[in-house]
C-alpha cells in the first residue's frame, strides 16, 4: 500500500506543475477538436478523461513495478517509454468527442473549447482521497475558467462532472456545471443492448433516469434485470481502485461483465473508464459509438 | 468461478430480493429505521452521559455494568467474572471477536464453544468470519461436511438438514453443561439497562438463559436512549438483514427472578443468577466526537451494504480487519483498529449508502478515512 502513497505523491506533484496526472503529450487531449472557437461563455470541457482513460491502465499495471525499479522518480522516465496508446485507440476516443461536439451543436448549444489550456479536473486525486491536494488543483482549474470568463461548463464524462461539482462547492463559484447528457436528446440508434451504469451518473449525480430515457427513446432495445441493472444492484466496473489494486479491480470488472452477459452480449456504457475496465471481458460500446448523427 | 464467487452469488441471490420484499410488505419498517437513527444520534451526541446512565440502570436491575476502554480491559473483566469456571458458551458477538475473547479464554485453559452455527463452523475451521451476519457464507455444504468430519471425527451427513441436526446434537450437551454464557447485544436501553438480542437459531436464548452466569459484551454505540428505541433497533436490524420477522427477540434486564411467593422478589429463578454488561469503547467514544466518523457508529450490523458492494463481492473477508468486512468494515477497521488502508479499496460505487437503513453516507466516511491515510 505504501506504493500507492508514493504513486499518488507523484501524481499530485505532476498535477501541481502541469495540471495533468501523468506526463503526457497535451496534443492527445486537444487533438480531436476541429473548428471550435477558443474560449467563450459556454465551453465543452473534456477534462482529458476520454483521452487519459487510454493510459490509465498502463499506469495501473506499472505501479507494482515501482518498488522493483527502486524509486518513484524513475517511473516518469519508464512511463514515457512504455506508455503510448495505439493510434486506433486515440482515434476512437477522438471520434467520440467529435460526435459529442456535433450533437451539442445540432442541439443549438453554442460553445467554445480551451485547447491546450484545458486542464485535467483532478478527479483521480478526489477519488483516491487526496482531498487537500484536490482542493488546490480544483482552485487552479476554476481560475483557468475564470480567466476565460467561462460561465457554463459542459462535461462529457461522469468523473469530470463529479470532480467539477465537488470543486465548485469547495471554491464557492457561480460557474454552472452541466453534463452533456442533461443537455441533449432525440438520438437515433438501434440494436439490442444491456446497460452498465456509471456509478457516479447513477447514484451520485442523479442522471440514471435521464440516461435511460435517452437510450430507450433512441430505438435501442434495452434488456434489464432488477438484480443486475437495478438502481442499487448494478455493480461498479472496478476502475476506481485500479491504482490501488489492479488485480481486485480486474476481478470486479470480470464479475460485472459476467453478470451483464446474462442479459446481452452487447453492453452500453457512458464512461470511458467503465469502457476500459470492462472491454477485456465483454463486448462493450460507448453510447456515442452507436448513435447516428446525420 | 472461485468457491467464494459461487458462495457470495448464492448469498446475494437469496438475500437481496428477500430484503426488498420485506420492506415492501411491511412499510412501517422504514419509519422504524428513521426513528432508530434519530435515537442513535441522540446518544452519539453525548455518549459519555448515556454510558453512565446505562451502568446505573443495569445496577438497578440487580446486574453489574462495566465501561472498558480497551479489549485488554474487557478480557480481564471477563476472566475475573468467570473465575475458576471452565465451560463457556458464546452466542454470536462481534465485539467478543474484536476483544479476542475466544482465543484468550482458550489460552487460559477454558473449554469454549461458539453456539451460532456459522460461528461454530468458523471456529472449527479457524477462519475469520466472511460476513457480519453470515460468518460462514464462504463455505459450501460440501466443505462444511468435510470440515466436521476432519475436526470432529464424525460424518454429519450430506444434506443441510443432516448437518444442522448433527451440530444441534453436538452443542446440546454444551448448552446444558455450560457455566457461563457470553453474548453480544443488538441494542442496550439506557433508561432500563436492558439488552435486546435478535436471532433465529435459539442459541442466544439458550446461551443467555441456561448457564448460571450471563455476560453480555457490546460496544458503547449500541446504547439507545430507552427501551422503545432498543426494541425498534432489533426489529430494524433483522428486517434489513432479510430475516423478518425474527424468530426470537430476547430482552434481558438483570438476572432472573421471581416474586411468586408472597410477591417478594428473589433472585435467581430458573435463569442466570448473575448478569454482567460490559460496554467496550476501543475508539468509539473518540469517533463519536468527530462529525464525519460519528456516522459510522450508527451502523446496526445488518450486513446489507456488503451485498451491494463490488469490492466485498470480489474480496470477501479479505477486505476489512476481522470481524469487520465490507463497506461497514472499511469504516470500522479504522474506528476500532486505526487501519486506514482498508478504505483505499472502496470503489465509491455508492450503492451501500442507498441501501443502508441508517442512511450512513458510507462513501463520505470512507473518503474521509482515505484522506487521513494520505495525510498521515
Ligand atoms: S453500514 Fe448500514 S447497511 Fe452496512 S451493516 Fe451497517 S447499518 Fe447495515
Amino acid at each position: 500500500m505504501n506504493t500507492v502513497k508514493h504513486t499518488m505523491k507523484l501524481v499530485s506533484d505532476e498535477m501541481s506543475t502541469s495540471l495533468m496526472p501523468f506526463p503526457v503529450d497535451k496534443k492527445l487531449c486537444y487533438g480531436w477538436a476541429q473548428d471550435i472557437p477558443r474560449g467563450g461563455e459556454t465551453i465543452l470541457y473534456t477534462g482529458c478523461a476520454y483521452q487519459l482513460a487510454l493510459l490509465g491502465h498502463s499506469y495501473d499495471r506499472l505501479i507494482p513495478l515501482i518498488t522493483k525499479i527502486k524509486g518513484i522518480e524513475k517511473l516518469k522516465g519508464l512511463a514515457s517509454k512504455v506508455i503510448t496508446p495505439s493510434k486506433d485507440q486515440v482515434e476512437r476516443s477522438w471520434q467520440i468527442l467529435r460526435k459529442m461536439a456535433t450533437i451539442l451543436r445540432k442541439t443549438g448549444v453554442e460553445f467554445g473549447y480551451l485547447y491546450e489550456d484545458e486542464p485535467y479536473s483532478g478527479a483521480i486525486l478526489l477519488e483516491m482521497g487526496l482531498i487537500d491536494e484536490f482542493k488546490e488543483v480544483s482552485k487552479k482549474v476554476f481560475s483557468i475558467f475564470e480567466k476565460y470568463n467561462v460561465k457554463r461548463v459542459i462535461t462529457v464524462d461522469p468523473h469530470t462532472q463529479y470532480a467539477l461539482l465537488r470543486g465548485k462547492e469547495m471554491n464557492n463559484t457561480a460557474i454552472e456545471i452541466r453534463s452533456f447528457y442533461e443537455m441533449v436528446g432525440g438520438f437515433k440508434a438501434s440494436g439490442v443492448f444491456t446497460i452498465h451504469d456509471s456509478c457516479l451518473y447513477s447514484r451520485f449525480l442523479g442522471l440514471r433516469d435521464a440516461i435511460r430515457n435517452i437510450v430507450r427513446s433512441s430505438g435501442i432495445n434495452l434488456i434489464e434485470d432488477p438484480m443486475i441493472t437495478g438502481r442499487d444492484t448494478s455493480m461498479c466496473c472496478g476502475s476506481p481502485i485500479a491504482p490501488v489494486n489492479y488485480k481486485v479491480s480486474d476481478s470486479i470488472a470480470k464479475m460485472r461483465a459476467e453478470s451483464l452477459k446474462k442479459l446481452s452480449p452487447n453492453v452500453l456504457v457512458f464512461c470511458p473508464f467503465c469502457y476500459e475496465n470492462l472491454k477485456a471481458h465483454v463486448q462493450v460500446k460507448d453510447f456515442m459509438e452507436v448513435v447516428n448523427v446525420e | 468461478m472461485s468457491n467464494w464467487e459461487i458462495a457470495v452469488n448464492r448469498a446475494i441471490q437469496n438475500n437481496v430480493p428477500r430484503v426488498y420484499s420485506v420492506l415492501e410488505a411491511h412499510k412501517y419498517i422504514e419509519d422504524m429505521a428513521r426513528k432508530v437513527r434519530e435515537g442513535k444520534l441522540k446518544v452519539l451526541g453525548n455518549i459519555e452521559a448515556y454510558v453512565e446512565e446505562t451502568l446505573k440502570s443495569v445496577k438497578r436491575t440487580g446486574g453489574y455494568g462495566y465501561y472498558v476502554a480497551t479489549p485488554e480491559e474487557a478480557r480481564e473483566i471477563v476472566l475475573k467474572i468467570i473465575g475458576d469456571r471452565k465451560r463457556i458458551i458464546l452466542g454470536k458477538s462481534m465485539v467478543a471477536y474484536e476483544a479476542g475473547l475466544r482465543e484468550f479464554l482458550l489460552e487460559k485453559g477454558k473449554e469454549v464453544w461458539e453456539t451460532d452455527l456459522g460461528e461454530f463452523l468458523i471456529q472449527l475451521a479457524e477462519e475469520p468470519p466472511s460476513h457480519i451476519i453470515g460468518p460462514a457464507i464462504h463455505m459450501t455444504k460440501e466443505k462444511v461436511r468435510e470440515l466436521i468430519k476432519e475436526r470432529l471425527g464424525e460424518d454429519p451427513g450430506e444434506s443441510h438438514e443432516e448437518i444442522v441436526k448433527f451440530v444441534r446434537n453436538f452443542l446440546r450437551e454444551k448448552f446444558l453443561s455450560a457455566e457461563v454464557g457470553i453474548t453480544g447485544a443488538n441494542a442496550v436501553a439506557a433508561d432500563t439497562g436492558t439488552i435486546v438480542l435478535v436471532e433465529n437459531e435459539g442459541n442466544i436464548r439458550m446461551s443467555s438463559v441456561v448457564p448460571p452466569i450471563h455476560i453480555s459484551i457490546t460496544g458503547v454505540e449500541k446504547i439507545l436512549p430507552n427501551l422503545e428505541y432498543a426494541m425498534l433497533e432489533s426489529l430494524v436490524q433483522s428486517a434489513y438483514a432479510g430475516l423478518y420477522p425474527p424468530t426470537y427477540v430476547n430482552v434481558t434486564s438483570g438476572p432472573s427472578s421471581t416474586a411468586d411467593i408472597e410477591l417478594k422478589r428473589v433472585s435467581p429463578a430458573h435463569g442466570p443468577k448473575e448478569f454482567h454488561l460490559i460496554l467496550l469503547d476501543n475508539g468509539r467514544v473518540k469517533a463519536s466526537h468527530d462529525p464525519i466518523l460519528q456516522e459510522a457508529l450508527l451502523c446496526i450490523r445488518c450486513g446489507r451494504c456488503h451485498y451491494h458492494c463490488p469490492t466485498y463481492k470480489a474480496m470477501g473477508s479479505g477486505w476489512g480487519v476481522p470481524p469487520y468486512s465490507g463497506p461497514m468494515g472499511a469504516m470500522w477497521s479504522y474506528v476500532v483498529y486505526g487501519n486506514k488502508e482498508q478504505a483505499l479499496l472502496c470503489c465509491h460505487s455508492g450503492a451501500c449508502a442507498n441501501v443502508c437503513p441508517m442512511k450512513i453516507n458510507i462513501p463520505k466516511v470512507i473518503e474521509y478515512i482515505k484522506s487521513l491515510y494520505f495525510k498521515g
